[in-house]
């Protein structure tokens, strides 16, 4: 053997034995500290289809088109240079020998030689992102990490071209222990073109120039290799299984059983499942989750990036420590909430779920940070004031309000409906949800009262459940509290058992979200439709007819998506289609469907007061007005009052009204 | 140590009490009865105590079978003694003290704290009447306590000024709402609450009872006038105003 053989070969044992064991670290962390399971289920088409989709098309990518084509590129120059550095390395320590060859061996230079070049400047590009036009979602993460890995790609690719012009040029054949054989110009035309305006070199001076990057190629891949596992690089590793064990609802709550569980919500590493292990393992810190969260597009300190990142560090310190030292698990696992995540970022969520929907390795941040809440409110009774007088009114008078719940469907008061808590035996098709917002607060029982109007006029036979209804547990969830969100969900389950209940429909993003996906697992399954999907319908089946705008209206339109109607459940023609059946006059906002920006309500915050930064639905405000729009259009009472508050504390009280989608259909069919 | 006894209360959720439209005597079928607002402030303040200075919180409160959810509550706040004095209604002060004093009496108290009034009967007179049954000082209208060694300093807001007083143990302190923020028992509490024993005990009273014969609300004679036409209407209420002022 010679010389350079053997030290690759050692090299490589020894880069190659640290990938590995870095790995057996962190699997045994997941493996290891977790108390908790991911309950995934097999759903092998759906995972096959993921993988293929976000991983292979890297198709969540391409939601930021600049770095979405860029990281593409490079996975897929990656994925090339598989073959090639394993027939690389085989050639390198058994020279003479070659891993590939035939058609295959063509194809595979072929590619490579094709990306080597793309990769080149990618990486090109990827300087000039980051330290030329300094797009913001990179400022201050890791710096060096990008500079070092961008260095060690661009190095790889250049010396695997200086190598590749020896080798067109017949020098590196005459070397003894080189890798190589000649090379066909056909099937690398990069290659072949820098050879053809590089100068000729003599044998010994290709010798060397051979063995100097021969040695460059070597070393940058084996540090390469040893690099990865223990920086952000390891997305190389875990993201193609983050995709793979991706759970099918994301942002989705579980329930807690507390008949047998001991630990509610995440308090320290223990709380997080193998699955969660992952998540923080994905991540790379690319920042579109953060760049894209309302609650830090708007100067607060919540950082959806930095509360898995910040995990993962403590996953990581505590984990090596449990693991060479070993001890009392209630020693070594230290709360991680307070330190280093900020109670108040916690706080500042509100579940819209545009990190979830960014992120390219299909991390759950929403879940998680619902999680830490969980053990902040069920383990210590923590939570701002106004959560705790939230939790209070639904425990007392089963909706957000401190108000007597037998008033509940006051606002259907001569309209004729049919109140299951009256009639409990009259037929009906259709149970029309109304939710607390709709039910209580004057603003808001307009769309109830739109929505009865609508139904009535398209003949549909429906009927509400009166005082029987109550709070559906969702702001308690997501503010924490499942022990009551238990109660309130499992009270509406037996209510909705006893009348009989199969379809519904509901006016209430909220309301919506955890009946149609969160109440079957307390063992209900319902037919639920939001009121924009079932208007839609009605126009369409011609049950309803809308009389169009006169031409010379000035009237001009936009839709902001509630999130959990479009993020949650991908409902995002449906209440377009809505308003454009009448009015021709529409444009979106800047930021629309999967990117649209939360109204600042969910996750319970419409009971909070904002504190911290600008008010998220000022900003979403401001984005109506820039399309210079004279009614924005939304489908959930928790976007009217935000939106309604904002109009008004911004002085656009003359020139912008909010209407939800039935008020505007209300309006029009008579 | 500190040996903390919290006098509590139920009522029902005056939100959700309506009158009888006939009658005007209030509809109490089917309103959910709560914790008093001030005893609640009391429970939270007794169990910040125990919690600062060790000791014990026993809850008593007069009511029925219906009160263990009431008690079951303050176990979750973090009482660890309840007692259900059953059989008394309680709208005499006088006999009131005088049943929980001899309760109090009976049980080790370093300190006894109560609401300065009830949400509900707001006679206030509770308080002074055990202290004074008991023979030990009254801390009234306490916005903070602190403890040291077996002496308790209470700040008061008073109309005018801010006073802190000072006595040793046994005292009466009565609290009021700005005293504390009631805390959201987690939930481990809650579920070890509903674990707890709870004593049960039927009052013994010797005394005079004060009764009830009427409890209603007072008719309001509202003109119920709605100007639209806001220019109209200004004209129309100065009007009214100058008539009725007359």
């Amino acid at each position: 053997m010679y010389v350079f053989s053997i030290i690759v070969l050692i090299g490589l044992l020894l880069s190659a034995g640290f990938f590995l064991y870095t790995i057996y670290r962190l699997l045994w962390n997941a493996v290891k500290i977790p108390e908790k399971k991911p309950g995934l289920k097999l759903q092998l088409g759906r995972r096959i289809y993921l993988v293929i989709r976000n991983v292979f098309l890297q198709a969540k990518l391409f939601k930021d088109l600049g770095g979405g084509i860029m990281h593409a590129l490079m996975f897929w120059a990656f994925i090339a240079f598989a073959s090639y550095s394993s027939d690389f390395f085989v050639s390198a320590i058994f020279p003479g020998t070659n891993l590939l060859s035939g058609t295959f061996e063509q194809v595979a230079f072929f590619t490579v030689d094709i990306f080597a070049i793309i990769a080149l400047l990618d990486v090109v590009y990827a300087f000039i992102r980051r330290w030329g036009i300094k797009i913001k979602r990179y400022q201050g993460y890791n710096g060096f990490e990008a500079w070092f890995i961008l260095s060690l790609v661009g190095i790889l690719m250049a010396t695997y071209y200086v190598l590749s012009v020896l080798r067109l040029d017949g020098v590196s054949a005459n070397i003894p222990g080189s890798i190589g054989e000649n090379l066909a110009a056909a099937n690398t035309p990069v290659s072949y073109a820098l050879a053809s305006v590089l100068p000729k070199v003599s044998a010994t001076t290709g010798y060397y120039i051979y063995w100097t990057a021969f040695t460059i190629h070597a070393a940058d891949f084996i540090i390469f290799l040893a690099y990865i596992p223990t920086s952000k690089h390891l997305h190389l590793f875990a993201a193609p299984f983050n995709v793979l064990f991706a759970k099918e609802d994301q942002a989705i709550l579980k329930p807690i059983d507390f008949e047998k569980e001991t630990r509610f919500g995440a308090t320290d590493i223990r709380d997080f499942d193998w699955k969660d292990y992952f998540d923080f393992y994905a991540c790379t810190e690319c920042g579109r989750c953060t760049a894209n969260c309302p609650a830090n597009l708007t100067g607060k300190t919540l950082s959806p990036r930095d509360i898995i990142w910040d995990i993962r560090e403590v996953v990581v310190a505590q984990g090596t420590e449990y693991r060479t030292r070993g001890g009392d698990r209630d020693q070594v696992f230290k709360t991680v909430i307070g330190e280093p995540i900020l109670e108040k970022d916690l706080w500042s969520c509100t579940t819209c779920m545009a990190c979830v929907e960014q992120c390219p390795v299909m991390i759950d941040h929403v879940s998680k940070i619902v999680d830490m809440r969980r053990s902040l409110v069920l383990n210590q009774g923590k939570a701002p004031r106004e959560v705790i007088d939230l939790t209070r009114n639904i425990e007392q008078y089963g909706s957000p309000y401190t108000i007597d719940p037998s008033t509940r469907a006051d606002w259907a008061a001569g309209l004729d409906v049919v109140d299951l808590s009256k009639t409990p035996d009259a037929q009906y098709d259709v149970l029309y949800w109304v939710g607390c917002v709709a039910s209580f607060d004057k603003r808001n029982q307009e769309i109830a009262k739109s929505v009865t109007k609508i139904l009535k006029k398209a003949g549909v036979n429906f009927a509400i459940l009166g005082s029987q209804e109550k709070c559906t547990g969702d702001p308690a969830r997501r503010t924490g509290n499942e022990y009551l969100a238990d109660m309130m969900i499992k009270g509406n389950v037996e209510t909705l058992k006893a009348n009989r209940v199969q379809k519904v429909i509901t006016s209430c993003a909220h309301c919506f979200n955890s009946l149609k996906n969160e109440y079957k697992d307390f063992g209900i399954e319902l037919e639920v439709h939001h009121h924009t999907e079932f208007i839609n319908r009605l126009i369409s089946d011609k049950k309803l007819s809308v009389k169009s705008l006169d031409s010379d209206t000035l009237e001009k339109y936009t839709y902001h998506d509630p999130c959990y109607v479009g993020r949650y459940n991908k409902l995002y023609e449906e209440p377009r289609d809505v308003v454009k059946s009448f009015a021709a006059n529409y444009e979106e906002m800047e930021m629309n469907k999967s990117k649209s920006l939360c109204c600042g309500a969910g996750g319970g915050r419409l009971w909070m007061e904002e504190k911290e930064g600008t008010l998220i639905s000022h900003k979403r405000i401001e984005q109506a007005d820039k399309v210079n729009a004279t009614t924005v259009v939304t489908a959930c009472p928790y976007c009217m009052t935000m939106l309604d508050d904002a109009r008004k504390t911004t002085g656009r009280e003359d020139k912008m009204k909010i209407q939800d989608v039935s008020e505007l259909i209300a309006g029009r069919i008579d | 140590m500190v040996d903390i006894i919290v006098l509590i209360k139920q009522m029902p959720d005056l939100e959700q009490v309506k009158p009888d439209p006939t009658t005007g005597e209030p509809q109490l079928k089917n309103v959910p009865l709560k914790l008093e607002n001030l005893s609640e402030n009391s429970v939270e303040e007794a169990v910040r105590l125990k919690e600062k200075y060790g000791g014990k919180v026993t809850a008593i409160i007069f009511g029925n079978e219906q009160s263990s959810a009431i008690l079951k509550k303050a176990y979750a706040m973090g009482a660890d003694e309840g007692h259900i004095i059953t059989g008394f209604k309680g709208n005499n002060p006088s006999l009131t003290a005088k049943v929980l004093g001899e309760k109090i009496r009976a049980l080790k108290h370093d300190i006894v704290i109560l609401g300065n009034q009830s949400a509900d009967s707001i006679s206030g007179l509770l308080a002074g009447k055990i202290a004074n049954h008991l023979g030990i000082p009254l801390l009234g209208n306490a916005n903070s306590i602190e403890v040291s060694g077996s002496t308790v300093k209470v700040k008061r807001a008073l109309e005018e000024n801010n006073q802190i007083i000072q006595a040793d143990f046994p005292v009466v302190i009565s609290v009021t709402q700005e005293i504390n923020e009631p805390r959201l028992p987690p939930v481990m509490q809650i579920m070890q609450a509903g674990r707890k024993p709870i004593n049960t005990e039927a009052a013994t009273l010797t005394g005079r009872e004060v009764k009830v014969l009427s409890n209603k609300a007072p008719k309001s004679e509202r003109k119920k006038m709605v100007f639209e036409d806001v220019d109209k209407g200004i004209a129309e209420i100065v009007k009214v105003i100058r008539e009725e002022s007359r």
